[in-house]
């Protein structure tokens, strides 16, 4: 996750791609990887289906749903990782609910995600309060845990939680779920400056980026991006080049 | 700040691990941990003096502590044993005894103990000494014991410690199997559980760590950030509510002249004389106004929605009571109000549906995953999430994320005060037996409440088994479920191998959930409550029962605590009695009722 602090210090923008593992077959998840790679993405976010996606909208409900339906689990994710052997650059994150990794145990899960190559782990359900509960097994294994900060968490929170933030913070765009947005508020820009201001680490705003808009009016006051519902609607629809100009207005400093 | 000991230290490596720690301890007793004096004075000599060393002891002769008091040196004894006032008093260091804490009873003699400290541990299985076990921590509740004197024991690790701390401020914890892997000490464990103890991660009495709502270990608030804010306002508002006199005035108020409590224990003849067993009461729930105990919780939510200044309402529900009782108490207040019920469950209770419209309530259909109670949740928080600012999640049952399972519990602990001071008033004494059915639990909650610390009345709690707990169609989450986390709560879910959750079935539609109330689950955990199930055929038969025998017609929930009690009656005495609580009338049912009964006349 060092590369990610390295990319800020150089003034680079970073653009984190969330694939959900499984949707479409679990065997298509390699070449995803691969290609999001090849089209010059910072890190790939790779979502684990769950049955109760309380904090995600419609498109990564379905796409988890589809995965489910192919039988896709925690385990085989990892296990499918852990196979790979390609030349992997960008980090790999793990974005889970928590209750597939109390299932799984914590302790095991931190080792097979070890195993898997992951760098960080998001749980969206998994509050700043009983990070107890995985952190210090993640840590034993040296990942990082990231932590997500919104619009309604307040200012004494806010700095408890980014004190304990490493490799990047996850600055929630909207009061809502994920999905694709048509406009983002003036309120989300300075609320992203503030995160900033106050931030050790990169500061990566997601849910509901999807237009080049989005990026533009917050590029100044972010570090990086975070795209979901997005990508994981091209890829379902077969025509993820038509996101490429989304990932190059953040990675390339010169966008045609 | 609470001190920490490691116990049970035998190789060099988790020694110096445990150098930060504030006592170390050694065990001379019959033990897999058990150590030489010569070992534990090699071991001692890496410590930090101001480590303490603790000699641990069961029924050892004074020559052999005074021995190791000596050669070690130990700075305190421990003792686990019978061991005397006149034995503690020959020790020249200070002494730590102990006490397997089981009730009541242990905690007394815990009160006398003429030792520096007192040690409170889980009742030991294998040998004298700990057993690694969590007990009930709430046992030392009431207890007349010096903070500064309790150590704690008894199944800690990293996750636990804060809740024990948090509950009962002790002088020290002490930890030995919660920081092994695999029976042996683990050196990283060690240094994870000082830190979690010592270090800033766990502001026990300041900061975001602080009273996050655990029953034993189930509870919590496991919700996304986005939310916190508002539950930690509710929490507050909350906490503020319940001990201003106006708020309860208020309340109290609205359920006397709106809902029409107090409501009956009705004695019911017929029964009693059928069954031929004790004497059968039954709280009349049903008598509410909306026809279900729902109403009491949706009153004092929607006065705190309120107080906080929130005039929206988004609520979920499954059989509808919930729904028409929220829209009820929304049309009265002049409350907006958004209702998320399952399509499946709308086809089932149409009749609900059309009340909650008429109320003024938007009802909005979920047609994702089961298309029930389960997935109108998702839904619901999905809403709140999204309009968090002006709204209030107002939750049917003792379910969710802190503090709603504590304050719809004390919403409805009005059922069973109520039902305390009736059976008082017409028999004279406690019941021996009080059954409620359990979905998410609300009305079996408020039931239980006022009676747990009444150890004579048997508390049964009965839950749906659909066409059988041995099928895959049931919501038998506590008979048949495993531990996770779903909508804001550690507790136990129906779910596969994998943490996905599962679909419940039952034919009654307040049932069909996946999970249960944390509170419940601990009170199953504790062995306080019993939980049994009752399938949907058993569950119909009961609602003739009732009908016939008493002129009752029940909700089909309510029926499955009535089919219970009629097998509990069975091993029952004529002298006895029991309380049945009616949690709702069946009218919201008849559309079933008529489907299943078909030919009944």
């Amino acid at each position: 996750m060092k590369c990610l602090k390295n990319l800020k210090d150089s003034g680079d923008k970073a653009f984190v791609a969330y694939i959900m593992a499984g949707d479409g077959g679990l065997d298509k998840l390699r070449g995803q990887v691969e290609y999001l790679q090849a089209t010059g993405v910072t890190a790939t976010e790779i979502g684990i289906p769950f049955s109760d996606p309380v904090a995600d909208g419609p498109v990564i409900e379905e796409a988890g749903n589809r995965a489910l339906a192919e039988g896709v689990t925690l385990d085989k994710v990892l296990l499918e990782m852990k196979d790979w052997d390609f030349d992997l650059k960008i980090p790999l994150i793990v974005m889970t609910y928590l209750n597939p990794v109390i299932r799984y145990g914590a302790e095991r899960f931190a080792e097979s995600c070890r195993e898997a190559g992951v760098s960080a782990v998001i749980i969206p359900d998994l509050p700043f309060e009983h990070q107890q509960l995985v952190e210090p097994y993640l840590k034993k294994t040296g990942i990082t845990l990231i932590q997500l900060v919104t619009l309604t968490t307040t200012e004494n929170r806010l700095e408890d939680i980014l004190e304990a933030a490493e490799g990047f913070v996850y600055a929630v765009t909207v009061t809502g779920i994920t999905g694709v947005r048509d406009e983002l508020t003036q309120e989300v820009k300075e609320f992203m400056k503030t995160v900033r201001s106050k931030s050790p680490v990169p500061v990566y705003a997601g849910f509901g980026i999807s237009r080049l808009e989005h990026i533009e009016m917050l590029r100044e006051d972010v570090d990086g991006f975070i795209v979901g519902s997005a990508i994981v609607k091209a890829f379902h629809d077969n025509k993820i080049e038509s996101i490429e100009p989304l990932i190059h207005a953040v990675t390339q400093r010169n966008p045609v | 700040m609470t001190k920490v000991k490691i116990c049970g230290l035998q190789e060099l490596e988790h020694v110096r691990a445990a150098s930060t720690a504030d006592a170390a301890g050694f065990v001379f007793a019959p033990s897999r941990r058990r150590i030489s004096i010569e070992q534990a004075a090699a071991l001692a000599a890496e410590l930090p003096e101001s480590v303490e060393k603790i000699g641990v002891f069961v029924n050892a002769g004074l020559d052999e502590v005074l021995e190791a008091v000596q050669k070690v040196p130990l700075s305190m004894v421990q003792l686990h044993g019978d061991e005397t006032d006149e034995f503690i008093r020959s020790i020249p260091v200070k002494v730590v005894q102990a006490f397997s804490v089981r009730d009541i009873e242990d905690v007394k003699k815990l009160e006398r103990s003429i030792a520096d400290f007192v040690l409170v541990d889980a009742p030991g299985i294998d040998f004298r000494g700990g057993s690694g076990r969590t007990f009930d921590w709430s046992l030392l509740g009431g207890a007349s014991i010096d903070p500064e004197r309790l150590i704690v024991a008894g199944g800690l690790d990293a996750v636990n410690v804060g809740q024990a701390i948090n509950s009962l401020a002790p002088y020290m914890v002490d930890v030995s199997s919660g920081v092994e892997t695999e029976g042996n000490k683990d050196a990283d464990k060690i240094k994870i559980f000082i830190k979690t103890v010592k270090g800033d991660s766990m502001q026990q009495t300041t900061g975001t760590v602080k009273e996050t709502g655990f029953f034993g270990r189930f509870g919590g608030q496991f919700v996304p950030e986005t939310l916190m804010k508002a539950v930690k306002e509710l929490e507050a508002t909350y906490t503020e509510a319940k001990d201003d006199a106006d708020f309860q005035a208020d309340y109290h108020k609205y359920l006397k002249e709106y809902v029409g409590r107090e409501q009956p224990l009705t004695y019911a003849a017929r029964l009693t004389e059928a069954w031929g067993g004790p004497k059968v009461y039954l709280k009349r729930e049903d008598l509410n106004h909306t026809g279900a105990h729902k109403i009491n919780n949706a009153i004092g939510q929607a006065l705190l929605a309120i107080r906080m200044g929130k005039r929206k309402i988004v609520a979920e529900t499954g059989a509808g009571q919930h729904g028409v009782a929220t829209a009820t108490i929304c049309a009265l207040l002049d409350l907006e109000c958004v209702i998320f019920m399952g399509e499946e469950d709308i086809r089932r209770q149409q009749l609900n549906v059309f009340r909650m419209k008429l109320l003024g309530a938007k009802v909005e259909s979920v047609t994702k995953g089961s298309a029930t109670l389960k997935d109108a949740v998702n839904e619901a928080l999905r809403y709140w999430v999204t309009n968090v600012e002006d709204t209030h999640y107002l939750i049917g049952s003792a379910l969710g994320p802190h503090p709603f399972p504590t304050m719809v519990r004390d919403f409805q602990s009005v059922i069973g005060r109520e039902t305390r001071e009736q059976i008082l008033d017409k028999e004279g004494r406690l019941p021996d037996v009080i059954l409620a059915c359990v979905g998410g639990g609300s009305n079996a909650i408020g039931m239980f409440h006022p009676f747990v610390e009444d150890e004579s009345v048997r508390l049964i709690g009965v839950e749906a088994a659909g066409e059988g707990v041995d099928t895959d169609r049931h919501a038998a989450t506590l008979t048949k479920g495993t531990e996770g986390v779903l909508h804001g709560a550690y507790m136990k879910l129906l779910q596969d191998e994998n943490g996905q959750v599962q679909e419940a079935h039952s034919i009654s539609a307040g049932l069909d959930y996946p999970g249960v109330g944390p509170e419940h689950v601990h009170l199953e955990d504790i062995g306080r409550v019993e939980y049994k199930a009752v399938t949907d055929e058993e569950a119909l038969a009961s609602v003739i029962k009732l009908s016939r025998l008493e002129g009752i017609i029940p909700a089909l929930e309510s029926a499955h605590a009535v089919a219970e009690a009629e097998k509990a009656a069975a091993a029952m005495g004529s002298d006895e009695i029991l309380i049945i609580c009616v949690s709702g009338r069946g009218d919201k049912d008849m559309a079933t009722y008529a489907e299943k009964l078909e030919g009944l006349a």
